[in-house]
């Protein structure tokens, strides 16, 4: 990768964002590269309406959760640096780190991941998942395919099987116990992002 | 009897133990009279008669006989009878085998199967007769491969095997052939050395030294089942060594027709060489085209089988042999065409068929295998035994050796490859069960046997080293894996039960990962998989799923799965005749919008009300039904079958029938319901829509049965019907429920008692309680036939 020295001095903040992230250059380089893609008018920022660029994010059903993640709350843009660090999550996670308890915890540890996906489902972020938050999702991902008392009967089992403290929401622990089984690490990792 | 003095703990086995021997003498016996009575020269009574009646026919004047009251015509019946013995004796052994349980925790079944092999074909040989040629090419490939293949490609987990299909295909691919030429390569090289005085050995060529090595090479789908399944290991590994076994059947097809062709000529050139590889191509490609065209084929048929649901099974058994035989014919690969045409077939003809038709399918595809498998194991026992064996030392222990050796450099330098693209590395402990799990077994020998004798001279050699491989490893691998994993403590297989919540989320990670790619503009894994699904939806679903299942979201149809699950527990627990109404329902007759989901105001909400003639035969057949099915309780256990709903938990049941009796309190109370002309209520879509699910377009089918709802095949596995009865117990149990005396053993108390209080809501518990049942017992051929078994107290 001749040009990726070059690439990189184009980059914002890149030696920085190399270091938080544990992106490599070449990595760094794509994603500015898709930066510059998706922000057509060459502001430096992405805004929501951006992101409508990606055609096959109009089709998602939680699409608009997913622009709205990348903006922190408040904020109507976004810079590369945020966006990388949003992506940042999805890589696979490094086997082989030191378990060193000063440093924090990396943002693309399994607990990281859920954390996102977490805030995804919590979209007022008082912590819980409540039964309305899980309502929504359950009607985008299912649609106008079934009814009302399905759905309510479905968010009612799920929060009955996961909410151990009884408070009819569930809270971040809940969310990681019942995802206990899953392989987070390789369900929620994009691999060219290694 | 010997057990009857032995103590109450062992009152149950060894009586049996005993009887078991006794019959299994008796069945060695009958089998080597009648193979006696066949081969033997010697005139016979028989032939005696035979003589006589047909001079008789000719009308010579010979001495009138007395009319044979009683005749011995043995040679009439002998091929099913040898075949029934031998199927009767395997699965006796089998029997046997379960009835020792320290001996079947130590050795592992297949090593057991092959020593009573020994022993039969031991008992043959000593009664002087000609063992049957049992593994020769017919029988094995085509009768007992196939059930074995089918059972492990119907039910192969997609998502696992999807998700590896790169590892599997580097091992299955590249492992074998490295296997291959490695072994061919330095057997030859080995038998080419010249110690002191030239052996036999000299004369072995290149091309067959490379096609024993590519018959040996190739892991054997049979007897990693049959290892595998007893050790309980972690998902990913079985995939990754099961997925092997089955993949490598192309390269094996491939060259071994290669070495076979070019032996007799003995050289191969370059062109041969490329020629080779695209005709793998094709092989592998080839076979997966005609079995996934079966494959649709099928789940088209099964798309209109709503009428006639006893011959389902039947199609998805014939339609997959077929595919087997189609890809034989064209010396594709037959294995590749199960496998493709079983996991094809299987999502929409789950959809599609009853619930009765599911669960034949599962246990006619259990039992056949299983029988196979023992079959296979006994036979190749048997056909050691016979040989013809040609005992050469280097030759075997160079084999042994180095099938050891190629395996594990294989396994170690391609996991290294791999881990290069793999999220979730391969550890150690990984590569080392997936090179010890590399068993050869019965495939081998059988392609070996098949080899002709003029072009390969060596062929007893070879036969005789490939039995000592599979004995090495069947006997020391398949023994001593067990307490490897144990010792290495490898992950075991985690219990399958996926709640709703990994459900949603693992759909809502999907969506979000989908999400981020396309985001990042890459095309990955989620991409694919993503669009693969839409197509799925849109289109492919539309036609092979019938009716109104095409379009269930999986979600929905999930959730169903486990909500049917559940009450199938309740009932067989004691869930009792008086379930409580199904809530609710959001259609009547004009309710019915397409699309949208109806606001449903709780005025329109409607039980139909049934006439009391039906009410009674309805409580009839409820009771019978419920008999049954509690009588069923007990699973059969091949090795692993699906974790059986009917095995959780007793406490959940006490629980939920504890909540269930607070609901039929609060039935007395419901007792305001409108009534709505009664609509025919048999159709499906109608009944789901009932319980509030399908709020889209239905069509009405006309009633044929007697009794309404039985006509509600719903009965798939993934049936919406439990819905609302669900919401009702949730809704119970929402208030505190005291302990309640009533009693909860009796559920089959007549009616007749008069503790219904309010008849609509009972008849429609009945019906509910009914169509949950019908799922249990679909109507067979008609439901007259159960109102006519009498209710056994």
């Amino acid at each position: 990768m001749g040009s990726s020295s070059s690439a990189l001095t184009r980059v914002p903040q890149a030696e920085q964002l190399m270091q938080e992230t544990g992106f490599s250059p070449a990595h760094i380089v794509r994603l500015f590269d898709r930066f510059e893609f998706l922000d057509k008018e060459r502001r430096g920022e992405l805004r929501p309406q951006d992101f409508g660029a990606v055609k096959e994010l109009a089709m998602n059903p939680i699409g608009d959760r997913i622009i709205g993640a990348f903006f922190p709350p408040g904020q109507e843009t976004v810079d590369f640096p945020s966006f990388v660090r949003v992506l940042a999550r999805f890589r696979p996670v490094d086997k082989n780190r030191s378990r060193d308890p000063t440093q924090p915890e990396p943002v693309n540890s399994r607990t990281g991941k859920l954390k996102f996906a977490f805030q995804l489902y919590d979209q007022d972020r008082d912590g819980k998942i409540s039964r309305a938050e899980l309502l929504q999702v359950l009607r985008a991902m299912l649609g106008m395919q079934v009814t009302e008392e399905q759905l309510q009967s479905i968010a009612d089992r799920a929060i009955q099987e996961a909410d151990l403290d009884q408070d009819d929401a569930i809270s971040f622990e809940e969310f990681r116990k019942s995802l206990e089984k899953v392989n987070i690490d390789h369900k929620m990792s994009i691999r060219f992002l290694r | 009897m010997p057990g009857s003095h032995s103590p109450a703990s062992f009152g149950k086995s060894l009586p049996e133990r005993g009887l078991l021997l006794l019959v299994v003498l008796v069945f060695l016996e009958g089998s080597v009279l009648p193979l006696g009575a066949a081969s033997s020269p010697d005139i016979s009574p028989q032939d005696n008669n035979m003589d006589h009646d047909k001079d008789e026919v000719k009308g010579h004047n010979i001495t009138k006989k007395a009319f044979p009251v009683l005749s011995v015509d043995y040679k009439h019946i002998h091929t099913p009878f040898e075949i029934s013995l031998w199927v009767l004796l395997a699965s006796l052994m089998k029997l046997g085998f379960h009835l020792i349980p320290r001996l079947s925790n130590i050795v592992p079944e297949s090593c057991l199967l092959i020593v009573v092999g020994l022993l039969v074909g031991g008992l043959i040989k000593l009664a002087g007769e000609k063992v049957p040629p049992v593994l020769d090419s017919q029988l094995f490939f085509l009768c007992l491969l196939p059930p074995i293949i089918l059972d492990a490609g119907y039910f192969l987990p997609i998502r696992p095997f999807m998700e590896n299909l790169g590892t599997i295909l580097m091992f299955a691919v590249v492992g074998t052939l490295w296997n291959a030429f490695f072994i061919g390569g330095l057997l030859y090289a080995v038998c080419q050395i010249q110690p002191a005085n030239p052996s036999n050995l000299n004369q072995l060529e290149l091309l067959p030294c490379l096609l024993f090595a590519s018959i040996i090479s190739a892991v054997d789908p049979v007897a990693v089942l049959a290892v595998f399944e007893e050790i309980h290991i972690n998902e990913l590994l079985h995939i990754l060594v099961f997925g092997e076994s089955l993949l490598n059947d192309a390269v094996t097809v491939v060259l071994y027709h290669l070495f076979e062709e070019y032996s007799g000529v003995g050289t191969v050139t370059v062109l041969d060489g490329i020629l080779g590889v695209i005709c793998f191509f094709v092989v592998a490609l080839g076979g997966v085209l005609v079995g996934a065209i079966y494959g649709i084929l099928a789940a088209f048929t099964s798309r209109f089988t709503s009428h006639t649901r006893v011959i389902e099974p039947l199609f998805v058994f014939v339609y997959s042999y077929m595919a087997y035989l189609s890809a034989e014919l064209f010396h594709l690969s037959g294995i590749m065409a199960l496998i493709a045409c079983g996991a094809v077939m299987r999502p929409y003809v789950e959809a599609n068929i009853s619930h009765k038709s599911h669960t034949t399918i599962k246990y006619f595809l259990k039992m056949w295998s299983s029988v196979s498998e023992t079959l296979i194991f006994i036979f190749l026992g048997v056909a050691t035994v016979e040989g013809p064996h040609s005992w050469n030392w280097t030759f075997v222990t160079v084999t042994v050796i180095l099938c050891l050796v190629a395996r594990v450099i294989g396994v170690v330098g391609l996991t290294y490859v791999i881990n290069k693209f793999r999220i979730v590395k391969l550890t150690t402990k990984d590569q080392f069960i997936i090179a010890y799990g590399g068993l050869r077994g019965a495939i081998a020998f059988s392609l070996c046997y098949l080899l002709r004798k003029d072009h390969f001279p060596m062929r007893e050699m070879f036969l005789t080293a490939i039995i000592t491989v599979i004995f090495f490893t069947v006997f020391v691998q398949g023994m001593t894996i067990k307490p490897l994993v144990e010792l290495l403590a490898v992950k075991k297989k985690q219990e399958a039960k996926r709640s709703i919540n990994e459900e949603i989320h693992t759909q809502f990670l999907d969506h979000l990962l989908t999400g981020i790619e396309d985001i990042c503009g890459h095309y990955g894994h989620h991409h694919w998989k993503d669009k693969l699904n839409r197509f799925n939806k849109k289109y492919v679903k539309k036609c092979l799923i019938a009716g109104e299942r095409s379009k269930e979201p999986q979600l929905i149809a999930f959730y169903h799965k486990m909500e049917m699950k559940q009450a199938i527990e309740l009932v067989e627990s004691g869930g009792g005749v008086k379930l409580p109404a199904a809530v609710p329902s959001t259609v009547s007759m004009q309710n019915i919008q397409p699309k949208k989901p109806p606001p449903a105001p709780p005025a329109e909400r409607a039980l139909p009300q049934l006439p009391k003639g039906r009410e009674e035969e309805i409580r009839k057949i409820l009771r019978s039904n419920l008999q049954r099915t509690r009588q069923r309780l007990r699973s059969y256990n091949r090795h692993t079958l699906v974790v059986d709903p009917y095995e959780d938990g007793l406490n959940d049941f006490l629980l939920k029938k504890q909540r269930m009796i607070e609901l039929e309190k609060k039935i007395t109370e419901m007792n305001n319901y409108l009534t709505v002309p009664a609509a025919p209520p048999d159709s499906p879509t109608i009944s789901r829509a009932r319980l509030a699910s399908d709020p889209q377009a239905y069509s009405v089918k006309p009633m044929s049965d007697s009794v309404p709802t039985i006509q509600v095949d719903l009965a798939s596995p993934q049936s919406p019907d439990s819905v609302n009865l669900m919401d009702e117990f949730r809704r119970a149990g929402q208030h505190q429920h005291q302990d309640d005396d009533e009693d909860r053993g009796l559920m089959m108390k007549p009616p007749s008692e008069g503790r219904r209080p309010n008849k609509p809501g009972e008849a429609e518990g009945a019906k509910d309680q009914q169509r949950l049942v019908r799922c249990l017992s679909d109507p067979g051929p008609s439901a007259d036939e159960d109102e006519d078994e009498p209710f056994l107290p």
